[in-house]
């Protein structure tokens, strides 16, 4: 009941006609961006971070939401017409949509993943308003003993589950940590790893990394591999789904928001691991298994679904404990740290507008998401047609642009591409790029909540196991590190390497 | 045009003493530096003075600049190593500077500034979980005689406010301050939730980040850091309770070192006549905070006592700072596990090749190109501004992608670049370099 009043709070703040505006400009540009491959809704919202200063944070954080959802949404169109998965969560979207829409059903198989991602998306919503105060009152009894567990269970989380090998992941990851010891010790003043160059004695800004990985990384890369003859198919046949069509639908759509959104509020990567554990589960459950890998719409239905409710399920942990679990909602952090808010329990009470009218305006983004994505699908394709020539040199210009802008230095635009070197060697070896950005984010968060427990606990690490909650999520993250190896050694003979993809 | 009127300005300051000034005010420029980032007190108050200023046509033109890092450390010594005898620049400063240069050994000090006056300033208040066994200083320094370590304190940055005053208590309670277990966190509330989850034994921090939950009963005021109790804030003070403790969180101006004595009076006097105005006492009010202004020579002494005293209370704090993890053993670990993944990488590189990725081969041809244009970009962005060096990169990132047409791209690189430029600097109020040549006329 105290939830429901304060979400109609959230909605008298959601709907008034400002909010409204921004909401459609957030969802807006989270299509497009959600449409083009090679940037996504965490590099748009580290690009916005430095121009969104003067924006009251309210308004900030329902564009940036916006933004988030419209991302997943748009990337199906890519995945879909063009084969290129805009999003990482847009993976398995792209194999049986790309083959539906070779097979004429293109318009069908959009339809299903902007309905599936409406459908999935509210519903995962409202799981968000009823879980996020629970999450509250739970987060109230963490101390950091619990804060530094949950941050080593995300970081192993994070590193074994993306990518295509664990090693890789906590190449990632490391690199990230790296990042994020540079600069002076919070708690002892003690410059570390700065090598006497003062603008790194404030650390390396998460924008900074972000722009660099996603941005110019990306750049690089595509570069590096230019592919002339993309596989575009273009628009055609009716956007109506059949009857057989949508039976086929419903029940992926539910089941993909049902694996969504805990798999997305669990420390474990964001919306990735859901669309792969998705199709899994519709390929077994399908009525015709033999469509799959012939354009089974089952097979966008669900993964669709799942990748949108997967991402309300990530603000549960991001808006309850301020603890990231995706490359997206590092940066959402980052927007929270530059306004001065702290995520975690008492943001809840001491920002309600802020925090009810953002997951207010969640609901009102899926609305305006649907209407975008169906009837004006057509508009969104013809932004495929931008050559790649233009739209990398408009990223690379604009990143630089919003690099610049953060502290207003030149060092940091040589970071962001020293970085986006980096991405690109990173890239090349396929190894995955949000553990980096969730290692530098929460790395020092990580370290400094240790020193923390050690100095409450007078320095006895034993505090670490002997606080219940603490004890399970470290008890959870070794079971994640140690249990494929393990597991490993019992089946060797049967084991055979498994493809990811 | 521009440099006539900063001329005639300077005439103006320079030659005229302060009642002059603030009677022809309205060609004079002034810069506000915060040296923080946007949102914090001190920029806060940078802005305030800013609409103030320029409200009551005090000044003409007034222009904050943020300028954040290392605690306003930063920002401090850019001002004093840049500014030297102007006298149409202010520096947002406080108390929490004062702790950051001696905790962060930084080289300059707010002594080789020209200070000008103190503004605005808060108590700090002790605060306790409801259910904590301490009802007043008496009780919590007992538990502190009886065992310093066992006692922890909760608050913001270290070598703040916070932590100054929890050193202030522990070395009143006759014990040695290098024994305070002070926990850090990072401001915005962390220390609260902690405080409410009874995380650490006492808490410290301004008024209004307890005020909400004193009120609602949640935590307990034990001590205030006033002279007096006020009427607003009925707390029992830290002097009444037995120790000898007043505390204020202040902030203030100060002017860059060098200045001439009419530019120096030129300041205070503009400043002064903002502080004393009706709308600038409705400012404070509307946000909360307290009038503290001092200026002259009284503000000169209160300075260098604030000083020797957080010195004195800082260096032994410091002396702690390193209690049981030190600040490398986590660098370690990360650069251990670095250098474990690195070989297990090389080794298994070298055991199974990497499979070819799918799609077209790697080729490097174009990496270079780009790379090209990135270093142009870094090279000529101070130089030759945004919109010349953005097209260098945007053709060359073109190029890289196969395009031939190069005269079309430069158009279209210089089109997109212009558009980003007066989109930032006129739109979103972010100035991108305009290049030398601009800045020259």
């Amino acid at each position: 009941m105290e939830t429901l009043t304060a979400l109609a709070g959230g909605f008298a703040v959601a709907l008034t006609p400002q909010n409204l505006l921004w909401a459609l400009a957030g969802v807006t540009l989270g299509t497009a961006v959600g449409v083009l491959p090679g940037i996504g809704p965490a590099l748009t919202v580290a690009l916005l971070l430095p121009v969104t200063y003067s924006l009251n944070p309210t308004a900030a954080f329902i564009m940036f939401a916006g933004i988030y959802y419209g991302g997943m949404y748009g990337g199906s169109t890519t995945s879909i017409l063009l084969n290129l998965p805009g999003e990482s969560a847009s993976v398995m979207t792209a194999v049986e949509g790309h083959l539906m829409a070779r097979a004429g059903r293109g318009g069908a198989a959009l339809a299903t993943a902007a309905i599936g991602s409406f459908v999935a998306g509210t519903l995962a919503t409202a799981a968000l308003t009823v879980c996020a105060p629970l999450m509250v009152e739970l987060a109230l009894g963490f101390g950091p003993a619990e804060y530094f567990a949950l941050a080593v269970l995300a970081f192993v989380a994070v590193s074994a589950v993306l990518g295509e090998s664990r090693l890789h992941g906590f190449a990632s990851l490391l690199f990230g940590l790296l990042l994020g010891v540079i600069g002076i010790d919070p708690l002892t003043g003690v410059p570390r790893l700065a090598f006497g160059i003062p603008q790194l004695l404030d650390g390396i800004d998460v924008v900074v990394a972000a722009v660099g990985l996603f941005a110019v990384g990306e750049a690089l890369y595509a570069a590096s591999r230019r592919n002339d003859d993309a596989d575009f198919v273009p628009l055609r046949g009716s956007l109506w789904m059949t009857r057989d069509e949508w039976s086929r639908s419903w029940k992926a759509w539910l089941r993909g928001a049902a694996i969504g959104f805990p798999l997305g509020a669990l420390p474990a990567g964001g919306a990735e691991i859901p669309t792969f554990l998705s199709y899994a589960v519709e390929r077994r459950l399908a009525r015709y298994p033999a469509q799959f890998g012939r354009g089974a719409i089952e097979g966008v239905a669900g993964p669709e679904a799942a990748n949108n409710a997967a991402a309300a399920g990530t603000l549960v942990p991001l808006l309850a404990l301020g603890l990231p679990t995706s490359a997206t909602a590092a940066i959402l952090l980052a927007a929270f740290q530059q306004y001065g808010l702290q995520p975690g329990p008492l943001l809840f009470q001491h920002e309600p507008r802020l925090v009810w009218g953002l997951i207010a305006s969640l609901y009102v983004g899926n609305l305006m998401l649907l209407v975008l994505n169906l009837p004006l699908v057509g508009v969104w394709v013809r932004l495929l047609t931008i050559p790649q020539p233009a739209l990398y040199g408009g990223i690379l210009i604009l990143a630089s642009a919003g690099a610049y802008s953060v502290n207003r230095s030149v060092f940091d635009v040589g970071l962001i591409y020293l970085i986006g070197g980096v991405g690109y060697l990173m890239r090349r070896r396929s190894i995955p790029l949000a553990p980096a950005i969730i290692g530098l984010i929460l790395g020092p968060m990580a370290e400094q909540q240790l020193r923390r427990a050690l100095a409450i606990a007078e320095g006895s690490p034993v505090v670490l196991l002997t606080r219940p909650i603490s004890a399970m999520l470290l008890g959870a993250a070794a079971l994640l590190f140690f249990g494929p190896l393990i597991v490993r050694r019992w089946r060797r003979p049967l084991q055979a390497p498994s493809d990811s993809t | 045009m521009k440099l006539f009127l900063t001329l005639t300005a300077v005439v103006a300051l320079t030659s005229s003493p302060g009642y002059l000034v603030a009677a022809q005010p309205s060609s004079s420029r002034l810069t506000i530096i915060a040296p923080a980032a946007p949102g914090g007190g001190w920029d806060q108050l940078a802005r305030e003075m800013e609409r103030e200023l320029e409200r009551q046509q005090l000044a003409g033109v007034v222009q904050v600049e943020n300028v954040p890092g290392a605690a306003g450390t930063i920002g401090l010594a850019q001002f004093i190593s840049g500014r030297r005898g102007d006298g149409e620049a202010l520096l947002v400063n406080g108390l929490v500077m004062l702790g950051a240069i001696l905790w962060n050994e930084s080289p300059v000090s707010i002594a080789q500034t020209t200070p000008i006056a103190r503004l605005t300033g808060e108590y700090e208040v002790v605060a306790v979980p409801a259910a904590s066994p301490h009802r007043d200083m008496q009780s919590l320094v007992r538990a502190l005689r009886e065992n310093p370590a066992a006692v922890s304190w909760g608050g913001g940055s270290a070598g703040g406010t916070d932590h100054i005053l929890a050193g202030l208590i522990v070395a009143g309670a006759g014990i040695d301050p290098r024994r305070t277990n002070y926990i850090a966190f990072s401001g915005g509330g962390e220390a609260v939730t902690a405080l409410l989850g009874g995380q650490v034994t006492a808490g410290i921090s301004g008024y209004s980040e307890f005020a909400q939950h004193i009120e609602s009963g949640r935590l307990r005021a034990i001590g205030m850091s006033a002279p007096s109790r006020s009427g607003v804030l009925d707390v029992p003070t830290l002097i009444e309770q037995g120790l000898d403790i007043e505390l204020e969180n202040w902030r203030a101006v100060v002017a860059p070192p060098g200045l001439s004595g009419s530019d120096r009076q030129a300041l205070t006097a503009l400043v002064e006549r903002m502080a004393h105005s009706e709308s600038w006492r409705a400012t404070l009010t509307r946000l909360g905070w307290t009038d503290s202004y001092l200026a002259g020579p009284a503000f000169d002494e209160f300075l260098d006592a604030e000083r020797v005293r957080v010195a004195r209370i800082v260096s032994r704090l410091r002396g702690t700072s390193s209690p049981r993890v030190g600040e490398w053993v986590f660098p370690f670990l990360v650069l251990g596990g670095a250098a474990l993944v690195m070989i297990a990488l090389i080794v298994r590189g070298g055991a199974t090749p990497e499979p070819p990725p799918a799609g077209p081969r790697a080729s490097n041809g174009p990496v270079v190109r780009m790379a090209f244009g990135l270093a142009s970009f870094v090279a000529l962005l101070n130089l030759a501004g945004f919109v010349a060096a953005g097209t260098v990169l945007f053709v060359c990132t073109a190029s890289a992608f196969g395009s031939r047409a190069w005269l079309r791209n430069a158009l279209v690189g210089l089109t997109v670049c212009a558009t980003v430029y007066i989109t930032f600097t006129h739109g979103l109020g972010v100035s991108l370099p305009a290049g030398a040549f601009l800045n020259a006329r």
